[in-house]
C-alpha cells in the first residue's frame, strides 16, 4: 500500500516585477493506494500531478507531509523502496547510445536481478512486447512507440511492487497507448499497486479503480469513477471535473 | 568499487567511447602536440642557422677606408654607401638590414628590433671588434709591442659540460604544458556530457528513480571522466616524448642532446598527469553539474580551463622557482614540479606537498558534488 499524507511542495519563482514569490505546487495532498488497485491522479496541466508523483517516486523532497510504502519511508528505506518501484512517464528518456539489451542488463544489475534470471526475463519480456529482433539495436534508432515499449520492459524487468506512471500515454499513437493500458491492467491483476496520472479523463475512467482529482495543488474529489459521477450528477469524469471546478473558465 | 558504481562507470564509458565528439576532444590536442613541438623546433633551427645573405646588407653613411673595406669583405658584409636620409628611406623599404653613421671616432649602429636587424647587429659588432683590434695592433706595432702577445695575455675558453639549450628547455616545458591542456580539454567534454548533458537529454530523472545512492552515481561519473582525461594525458605525454626524440635526431641545433626526458622525469610526469587528471575531472564535474544545459556548462568550464592552464604556462615562461607555498597551489604545482624534474630537481617535500594537497582538493570536490546530487536542485539548477 502507498500512503500519501498531507504532502506539500513549495517552489520559488520570479514574478513579472522580478521579485521572488513562493507558491505551492501541491498543498496538502492525502490519499492511499491499495495493493491490486489502479489509482488515477487526474487534473489539467499545471495541477501538480507531476510534482506529486516526483515526490512519491523519491526524486523530489516534500516541503512537508510524508509518503510511505507499506509503512516504510524514504528517510530510512530509500534504496529498499526504490528497488520496489518502477517509474514511467510519457517523456521518460533512455540512454540512446546503449542497445536495448545493454540497457536492460544494466537495469537488471542495478535492481539486483541475478544475471541468469535477467537473461531469461529479457527474452520473455522481449517476446511479449515484440522487441525480440531489436534487442541489439541502439535505442537512438527506435521510434517513440518502440522507446515506450523499452520503458515498459525496463519497468517489468525487476518485477516491482509499485508502479508510478506519469502521463505514460501522452504523445503515443493508439496502438502504443493500448499496449501500455493493457500492461497496466495486467499488472493490477497481478496484485501491484499503480498510481496513474493523466489528463485524459476517458482513459482514467476506463482503467482506474479509484480517482484523485487535483486542481491547483489541492484535491477536489476522491473516489471511484462511479462515486464521483454520482456525487457530481454527471455522466463522465470530464463533466464531473468541470462541475467540480465550476466550468472551464475557472480552471 | 560497488556494483552500482561499476554500472554507472560502464554506462558512462560506453557513452564516452561511442560518442564521436567525446573521442575527438580526447584526441584533438594529443594529435596537435607532435606538430607543435616539431614545428617549433624547426623554427628555432631555421633561426639558428640563418643564411648570412638574409641579414648582411649594411649601409655606411661615411666613406670606408681600404682597411675597413677589407674587413667588411672578409665578414661577407654587403656594403651599401649613401647618406643617412637615403638609408632611412631604404630601411623603411627593407632594402638594408641596418645602417651605421659616424661622428669623429664615434660610430652609431642604427637598428630596429626585427630579427634580421638583430642578426645584422651581431655582424656589425663583429666588424667593429675586428676594426678595433686592427687599429690597436697598429698602435702596438708603432710602439714596438708584440700585438699577439699583448692580445693573448688572458685567454678564456668555453667548455659545454652538459648540452642543454634554452630552446630545448622551452620545448620540454611546452611539451608537458600541452599535455596539461589536453587533459583539461579531455576532461571538460565528458564532464559536461555526463552531468549537464544528461540533464538536458532528460535521462537524469530516470537515473534518479533507480535504487542507486548519489555517492555511487557521482563516483561512477567521476571515474569515467578521470579515465578519459588520464588516457588523453598519457597519450599526449607519449607523443611529446616521441616528438622530442624526433627533434633531437632531426635538427642540427638539438643534436647535442639534453632535450629528451630521462626515466625519472617520465615517471614524475606520469604521476603528475594522473593527479592532475583526477583533480581537473572532479572540478569539471562540479562546475558542469551546476549548469542546466550543455552550452551553459561549456561556458562555465572555459573559465576553469583558463584558470587551470595559464598559471603553469606563465610560470614556465618566467622561470618561477618552486617553493613549499607554491607546491600547495593546485594546477600551478603540476607545471612547477615537472619543470623541476626536467632540470633534475626532485624536492621530496614539495612533491609530497603537491600530491597530498591534490588528494585533499579531490576529496573536497567529491564531497561538494555528492552533496549537489543528494539535493533535488541537481534537477533544476
Amino acid at each position: 500500500m502507498i500512503k500519501v499524507d498531507n504532502l506539500k511542495k513549495k517552489f520559488e519563482r520570479i514574478d513579472s516585477n522580478k521579485k521572488k514569490v513562493t507558491f505551492y505546487a501541491d498543498n496538502g495532498i492525502s490519499f492511499e493506494a491499495n495493493d491490486g488497485e489502479i489509482v488515477g491522479i487526474l487534473g489539467p496541466n499545471g495541477a501538480g500531478k507531476t510534482t506529486l508523483l516526483r515526490m512519491i517516486s523519491g526524486i523530489l523532497e516534500p516541503t512537508s507531509g510524508s509518503v510511505s510504502f507499506d509503512d516504510k519511508t524514504y528517510d530510512k528505506y530509500e534504496i529498499e523502496i526504490k528497488k520496489n518501484i518502477a517509474c514511467l512517464s510519457g517523456n521518460t528518456k533512455l540512454y540512446d547510445d546503449l542497445s536495448i539489451y545493454e540497457l536492460l542488463m544494466m537495469c537488471a544489475d542495478i535492481y539486483e536481478v541475478p544475471k541468469a534470471k535477467a537473461k531469461e526475463r529479457i527474452k520473455e519480456i522481449a517476446k511479449r512486447l515484440n522487441l525480440e529482433n531489436l534487442l541489439h539495436s541502439r535505442i537512438a534508432n527506435m521510434s517513440t512507440g518502440q522507446t515506450q515499449k523499452i520503458n515498459i520492459a525496463r519497468c517489468m524487468l525487476h518485477n516491482p511492487k509499485y508502479y508510478i506512471l506519469d502521463e505514460a500515454t501522452t504523445g503515443l499513437d493508439i496502438i502504443a497507448s493500448q499496449i501500455i493500458l493493457n500492461f497496466i491492467k495486467e499488472e493490477r491483476d497481478n496484485g501491484k499497486t499503480i498510481l496513474y496520472s493523466t489528463h485524459y479523463m476517458e482513459e482514467a475512467e476506463n482503467i482506474c479503480d479509484r480517482v484523485v482529482m487535483i486542481n491547483k495543488g489541492v484535491i477536489i474529489e476522491l473516489g471511484t469513477p462511479d462515486e464521483i459521477k454520482k456525487r457530481t450528477g454527471t455522466n463522465n469524469l470530464r463533466d464531473a471535473f468541470f462541475a467540480l471546478i465550476g466550468g472551464a473558465e475557472n480552471e | 568499487m560497488n556494483n552500482n558504481t561499476k554500472n554507472i562507470l560502464k554506462k558512462e564509458l560506453r557513452r564516452t567511447f561511442r560518442d564521436k565528439k567525446s573521442l575527438l576532444m580526447m584526441l584533438l590536442v594529443p594529435i596537435i602536440i607532435p606538430a607543435f613541438i616539431i614545428g617549433m623546433a624547426a623554427f628555432y633551427n631555421m633561426m639558428g642557422n640563418k643564411n648570412p645573405e638574409d641579414y648582411n646588407k649594411i649601409g655606411f653613411a661615411y666613406e670606408l677606408t681600404e682597411e675597413e673595406k677589407a674587413i667588411a669583405k672578409e665578414l661577407k658584409i654587403d656594403v651599401i654607401n649613401g647618406t643617412e636620409d637615403n638609408f632611412k628611406e631604404m630601411y623603411k623599404n627593407k632594402e638594408i638590414d641596418l645602417y651605421i653613421t659616424k661622428n669623429s671616432n664615434t660610430y652609431t649602429i642604427n637598428t630596429n628590433n626585427s630579427t634580421n636587424a638583430a642578426y645584422a647587429e651581431t655582424l656589425a659588432s663583429t666588424y667593429f671588434e675586428a676594426l678595433k683590434n686592427n687599429l690597436q695592433a697598429q698602435i702596438l706595432a708603432n710602439n714596438d709591442i708584440n700585438a699577439v702577445e699583448f692580445f693573448t695575455m688572458v685567454n678564456v675558453d668555453k667548455k659545454v659540460v652538459e648540452e642543454e639549450s634554452m630552446m630545448g628547455s622551452m620545448l620540454k616545458s611546452y611539451g608537458f604544458l600541452f599535455c596539461i591542456m589536453a587533459i583539461t580539454i579531455a576532461a571538460s567534454y565528458p564532464a559536461t556530457d555526463t552531468t549537464a548533458g544528461e540533464k538536458e537529454r532528460g535521462t537524469l530523472e530516470t537515473l534518479l528513480t533507480f535504487p542507486i545512492k548519489a555517492r555511487d552515481i557521482i563516483v561512477g561519473k567521476f571515474l569515467c571522466v578521470s579515465i578519459s582525461s588520464i588516457i588523453t594525458g598519457i597519450l599526449s605525454f607519449t607523443l611529446s616524448i616521441v616528438s622530442l626524440n624526433v627533434v633531437q635526431n632531426s635538427f642540427e641545433m638539438f643534436k647535442g642532446g639534453g632535450i629528451t626526458y630521462n626515466v625519472s622525469t617520465i615517471l614524475c610526469g606520469i604521476a603528475l598527469i594522473i593527479a592532475y587528471g583526477i583533480l581537473i575531472s572532479g572540478i569539471s564535474i562540479a562546475v558542469a553539474s551546476k549548469s542546466k544545459t550543455f552550452k551553459e556548462a561549456q561556458s562555465s568550464l572555459t573559465l576553469v580551463m583558463f584558470l587551470s592552464f595559464f598559471p603553469g604556462m606563465i610560470c614556465s615562461m618566467i622561470s618561477v622557482k618552486t617553493t613549499f607555498g607554491l607546491a600547495l597551489v593546485p594546477f600551478l604545482n603540476t607545471a612547477l614540479i615537472f619543470n623541476d624534474a626536467t632540470t633534475g630537481i626532485f624536492n621530496i617535500t614539495n612533491i609530497v606537498a603537491a600530491f597530498v594537497t591534490s588528494i585533499i582538493y579531490i576529496a573536497i570536490v567529491l564531497y561538494v558534488i555528492i552533496k549537489q546530487y543528494k539535493s533535488e536542485k541537481v534537477l533544476f539548477s
